[in-house]
């Protein structure tokens, strides 16, 4: 057990808080474990599927940083419903830095 | 994640013309002519009758986009391990099985092809080899092979090749032979090899040619056994050696060493999967680019535009995906889509006709690579079954797209299009032979 806070909100607009988040899991691990409505993670974190995105909160965007061109190019693949805070979760590991972090489940790319 | 699928879910069925009812009526995924050309096929189905039982194969056909997501991101209720092993030599399994056994150093049944929670911890493996980042890192030394094998072809100055012989199968081997540490120039034995592990998935075999696909498999077999004990003794830096000495974590964090039959089966996966299908991508590009008219310009127009030619490639592989159709199998009497599945009972998720549903992707047929929702394509599955080399499959299509149009110009297809013949099987949509005519570019 950590000691790390994330808040996910999930594509049902339900909030999960989560006070025990150990340091170095990703936000697309943290959410599959426990059944965050929206994140999938088909790739098993590889950064080759886009479902695991999330906007991160206007306040966090700069400590999380931006996605580097690979991470991008998926995004990329969902276009219509990235954003410019747009991360996928996989990419973002849990350091002490982001305690507190909140992000929203994105809504897969539409029909 | 995986989820149990919602059995209230329905969606409209649209009303057919008489011709589509006469196909949905005569028609198989079966029918050889109807694998080359399936289009009218699949859209009859996906329109009329989405949840299509196809009386030749004995298999329930999913056609609509949805009802493809909803059915792969259930992997309980619809068992890959069952549904793969039903499809392995469909009808003659036993014997399939037991001449392995006898010839092949033993039957390695596929640790991949398996239902959670014992494929959770092997795909969990498989997937720290393939992930985006570790791809990228591969680029410049599959972008060397890559170019070797299209300046091999350029240079014989004649200005004609198979485009499917002479380079995609080739190229994608020598690539995944370099990936593994097997031996370079075995080139041939590899494709013929791979051809007959493919067919085990693709329903058309008669007794006689499972019994030859057979025999090639367990010489493909003994090959890799062999290579595998020697890297038990002499530890190597390739991903034979990796998977021979690998070891899965367990759901409650012990490690448990993969037995020497997983390994097999995983690196007997690894290089059929890492070729076959890749290749079948681009020989799909070639014929794209021969006989689609503005098809070769529009490459050019992004192949210096990693943003661009990145789309350009996955709308590729929303148009033609290499991989038609895989399977299912029903572990309790399941309603999908309204459509009432008996327990037991053989599905294949066509992929191919998800990938032209209107209502995700419209105007299908269209080639755009502005589309804003290209990442729902199916032609890597999904769920929590997604292809595990997609990074890999995606960056050898790109790195082909971008040495052909760097080397070659004014390609033509050299024989009439209707004479293109595809391998007969209802996995892939696999171009066999493709004669065409180009010039050199020079740089």
């Amino acid at each position: 057990m950590g000691t790390l806070k994330v808040t996910m909100t999930d594509v049902d607009g339900d909030t999960h808080t989560f006070d025990d988040v150990e340091e170095g899991i990703s936000l697309m691990e943290l959410g599959r474990q426990n059944g965050v409505a929206g994140i999938m993670g088909d790739c098993g974190g590889g950064c080759a599927c886009a479902t695991c995105h999330v906007y991160v909160s206007e306040n966090w965007v700069e400590r999380v940083g931006d996605p580097d061109d690979i991470e991008f190019a998926m995004l990329d693949m969902v276009a219509d419903v990235m954003k410019d805070n747009s991360r996928l979760g996989c990419q973002i590991r849990m350091v002490a830095e982001l305690d507190g972090l909140e992000v929203t489940v994105a809504p897969a790319s539409s029909y | 994640m995986a989820t149990q699928i919602s059995q209230d879910r329905t969606s409209e069925r649209q009303a057919l013309t008489a011709e589509q009812e006469e196909l949905l009526e005569a028609g198989s995924l079966a029918d050889t002519d109807i694998q080359a050309r399936p289009h009218a096929f699949y859209t009859a189905m996906r329109r009329g009758d989405p949840i299509h039982y196809d009386a030749r194969l004995g298999s329930w056909l999913v056609t609509r986009h949805e009802d493809i997501s909803a059915v792969q991101s259930d992997p309980v209720t619809f068992s890959v391990q069952h549904g793969y092993s039903e499809q392995q030599a469909r009808g003659m399994r036993d014997e399939f099985e037991a001449y392995l056994r006898e010839h092949g150093g033993g039957y390695f049944p596929d640790a991949i092809m398996s239902d959670p929670p014992y494929h959770t911890r092997i795909r969990k493996l498989m997937e720290q080899a393939f992930t985006a980042h570790r791809v990228k890192e591969l680029e410049p030394r599959i972008t060397e092979v890559v170019r070797g094998v299209i300046a091999d072809v350029v240079e014989r100055g004649d200005g004609k090749c198979d485009a499917v012989k002479d380079i995609a199968i080739p190229l994608t081997i020598r690539v995944i032979v370099e990936q593994l540490g097997l031996d370079q120039g075995m080139e041939d034995e590899i494709s013929r090899w791979s051809v007959a592990v493919t067919a085990q998935i693709g329903a058309m075999q008669s007794r006689e040619t499972m019994l030859q696909n057979a025999a090639l498999i367990a010489q493909l077999q003994q090959y890799l056994i062999a290579k595998m004990k020697a890297c038990e003794e002499n530890p190597t830096e390739d991903m034979i050696s990796d998977l021979v000495h690998a070891e899965v974590t367990n759901a409650d964090g012990s490690k448990e060493k993969l037995t020497f039959a997983e390994a097999v089966s995983l690196v007997r996966a690894t290089l059929i999967a890492g070729n076959d299908t890749t290749a079948t991508a681009i020989g799909n590009l070639f014929y794209v680019l021969t006989t689609r008219p503005g098809m070769a310009e529009l490459l050019d127009s992004v192949v210096d535009d990693e943003r661009q030619l990145n789309r350009f490639i996955e709308e590729h592989l929303r148009s033609e995906p290499p991989v038609r159709a895989l399977s299912r199998m029903t572990t309790r009497e399941v309603t999908v889509n309204g459509t009432a599945i008996p327990a037991h009972a053989h599905m294949l998720l066509v992929y191919g006709s998800g990938n032209d549903d209107e209502s995700v992707f419209p105007e299908p047929r269209k080639f755009d690579i502005t589309r804003q929702n290209l990442g729902r394509h199916v032609a890597f599955g999904g769920g929590p079954h997604r292809c595990v080399g997609l990074a890999l499959a995606r960056m050898e299509v790109k790195v082909a797209a971008r040495e052909i149009a760097r080397q070659m110009k004014n390609m033509a297809l050299a024989i009439p299009e209707s004479e293109i013949r595809y391998t007969p099987t209802v996995a892939t949509r696999t171009i066999e032979s493709l004669p065409i005519t180009f010039e050199k570019r020079e740089g």
